[in-house]
């Protein structure tokens, strides 16, 4: 992306300041919403369903008008026509296409209709992602909800997008083209793309989102990195032993180990920096029988503490 | 705009629907041409222009372009209007033409260009069916009888048939337009059509009443028969000038409306 190496890394590539939307009196669906993507992050936009997540995404592209506060995309104020938000790919709510046209025409009248010649768009890398070989001559109406959500990666990747914005890019989609599109998103935030993703799947959103936006009923719960957010991956070990009091004494004495945590079943421990095999040798050793160890799913145990904190107030 | 424009008339050529609505308009015509060749009506009754339709072709496209404006212009019109963005919609399509991004003004100039061009299109495909399969099965006969009071020539006819095609275009714009903007407020492409042809008939309706008096002088489709004066007089009848201005307050009113409304719309779709 020669586009994207003039740009520092940090420099503000999809903001929202103070982003408000009120359908009606009764329905607020975003409040004072803000939060920052940077150049080169990949961020996840994580909340349950009705959290304000696909509204929010339609102000960041000029679909929905904010009530009050600011989208911005590529140092633009946000509004409909934005001519930034040409060098912005996007996939909301699905894929959509003119039914009666095929594939390839499609992606072409869409490309045409901004002004720019066909050669200009990355139409052979788009289309390799895509993947659907001859299918592409087919009239759209005739593909499978799989195949209309690549072809729509497909389009938002024709202009050699700097940001994309994906609400919920996999659903509907089998579990190999899941992994398709975690291997896409990865590929392309290692091409310096910034990329704004929507999903309620923690699991999705853990293994392919550097940073978080944590959504609940329109309102920030938080935002950071994932890390920061959820605890380092390997910070943090369960696990189920035959003598609890013992374990303890022998975690106690090893370097390194933090706080220790009883549970219902088991032990969590803090485990800064030290091996999972060191601290189960450790265990054995002292005479501790170990049933089970298991890195922590933090994730999950953060996005439900967080949101749940939110609905206790 | 022009690539816009190009993309938008590619859309529309390459959509089956659009000739199975121009098809049905040329059939109607030829059906009723074979009938009336088959089964020629009784000189001295009904309708005056299918009375005479038999003795000149050139008379046969004034007899479907009346009886064919009252109803089936106005549901094909207000199909391709209602069409214009809540087909869009509909599909899904319409957030990612925004997001290219193409600017709401832009696409709704480029959308009413398509209309306008289907509703011209439409009406000609009918006169231009109805001359040819009325003349191959009358003759392309000038008149020289006593039914309409004035002698025409085939020249004369063809030039009648033509300004009678352009007005019932510019009265029925009315209806497209109103299509038009129901068009940009719903998601539902069948709602807005839907909308354009009650527009439509309940205009006809109202114009029935005569207890609403000159109320009705100020109703979209008040004019809409006034071109059959062309075939029986030497004048153009004074009803088409009015025809000819009504339609303006009524056109702008409604474009004006969907236009303020598509700017500032949430995009749902």
């Amino acid at each position: 992306m020669p586009e994207t190496s003039t740009h520092p890394p940090g420099d503000p590539v999809i903001e929202a300041r103070a982003l408000t939307k009120r359908f009606s009196a009764s329905v607020l669906a975003v409040d004072e919403l803000s939060f920052v993507v940077e150049r080169g992050q990949v961020c996840g936009m994580l909340g349950p369903n009705g959290a304000g997540k696909t509204t929010t995404l339609r102000m960041l592209v000029g679909l929905i008008q904010p009530t009050s506060g600011d989208a911005r995309v590529l140092g633009g104020r946000v509004r409909p026509g934005l001519p930034e938000l040409a060098r912005v790919g996007t996939l909301i709510e699905g894929a959509a296409f003119v039914p009666h046209l095929r594939g390839l025409t499609n992606l072409r009248l869409w490309w045409e209709s901004g002004g720019s010649p066909w050669e200009d768009a990355a139409v052979d890398a788009a289309l390799a992602i895509a993947g659907l070989g001859d299918a592409v001559h087919r009239k759209v109406k005739t593909y499978s909800h799989g195949m209309r959500q690549r072809l729509g990666i497909a389009r938002a990747l024709l202009a050699r997008p700097e940001a994309l914005v994906l609400d919920e890019p996999t659903t509907g989609l089998d579990p190999q083209e899941i992994r398709e599109v975690r291997r896409l998103v990865s590929r392309l935030a290692g091409e310096g793309v910034t990329i704004l993703l929507s999903s309620h799947l923690l699991s999705e959103v853990e293994q392919t989102c550097t940073h978080l936006v944590v959504l609940d009923r329109g309102r920030l719960v938080s935002t950071g990195p994932t890390g920061a957010l959820i605890g380092e991956a390997d910070s943090s070990v369960y696990l189920e032993v035959d003598d609890r009091d013992a374990a303890e004494r022998v975690l106690a004495s090893i370097a390194g180990v933090g706080a220790v945590q009883r549970e219902v079943g088991g032990l969590t421990v803090d485990i800064d920096g030290v091996a999972r095999s060191e601290i189960v040798a450790a265990l054995v050793h002292g005479g501790v029988g170990v049933q089970t160890v298991t890195a922590r799913r933090r994730l999950e145990d953060a996005f439900l503490g967080l949101v749940g904190e939110e609905h206790a107030r | 705009m022009i690539a816009l424009l190009r993309t938008e008339c590619a859309k529309t050529v390459r959509r089956p629907r659009t000739y199975v609505a121009l098809g049905f308009v040329m059939a109607i015509p030829v059906v009723v041409a074979l009938a009336l060749w088959a089964n020629p009506p009784d000189p001295g009754d009904g309708d005056r222009f299918f009375r005479t339709a038999t003795q000149t072709g050139l008379l046969f496209p004034a007899a479907m372009l009346r009886i064919m404006s009252r109803l089936v212009l106005v549901v094909v019109i207000g199909l391709f209007a209602g069409d214009a963005i809540a087909g869009e919609a509909n599909t899904g399509n319409l957030r990612y033409m925004l997001v290219r991004p193409i600017g709401r003004g832009r696409l709704l100039a480029a959308k009413l260009l398509i209309t306008v061009a289907l509703l011209v299109i439409a009406t000609i495909t009918l006169t231009a069916t109805a001359t040819l399969a009325g003349g191959l099965a009358f003759g392309f006969e000038p008149i020289s009888f006593q039914v309409f009071f004035v002698d025409q020539s085939v020249g004369n006819l063809l030039g009648h048939i033509g300004m009678a095609t352009a007005y019932v275009s510019w009265t029925l714009a009315v209806v497209a337009a109103f299509g038009f903007m129901v068009s940009t407020m719903t998601d539902s492409p069948a709602a807005a059509a839907g909308a354009a042809v009650g527009l439509g008939v309940t205009c006809q309706i109202l114009n029935e009443i005569e207890s609403l008096g000159s109320i009705r002088d100020y109703l979209p489709l008040r004019y809409l028969d006034a071109w059959e004066g062309l075939f029986w007089s030497d004048r153009v009848p004074g009803d088409m000038y009015s025809g000819l201005v009504l339609p303006i307050p009524w056109i702008l009113a409604f474009l004006a409306v969907g236009w303020w409304w598509f700017r500032r719309k949430d995009v749902l779709a």
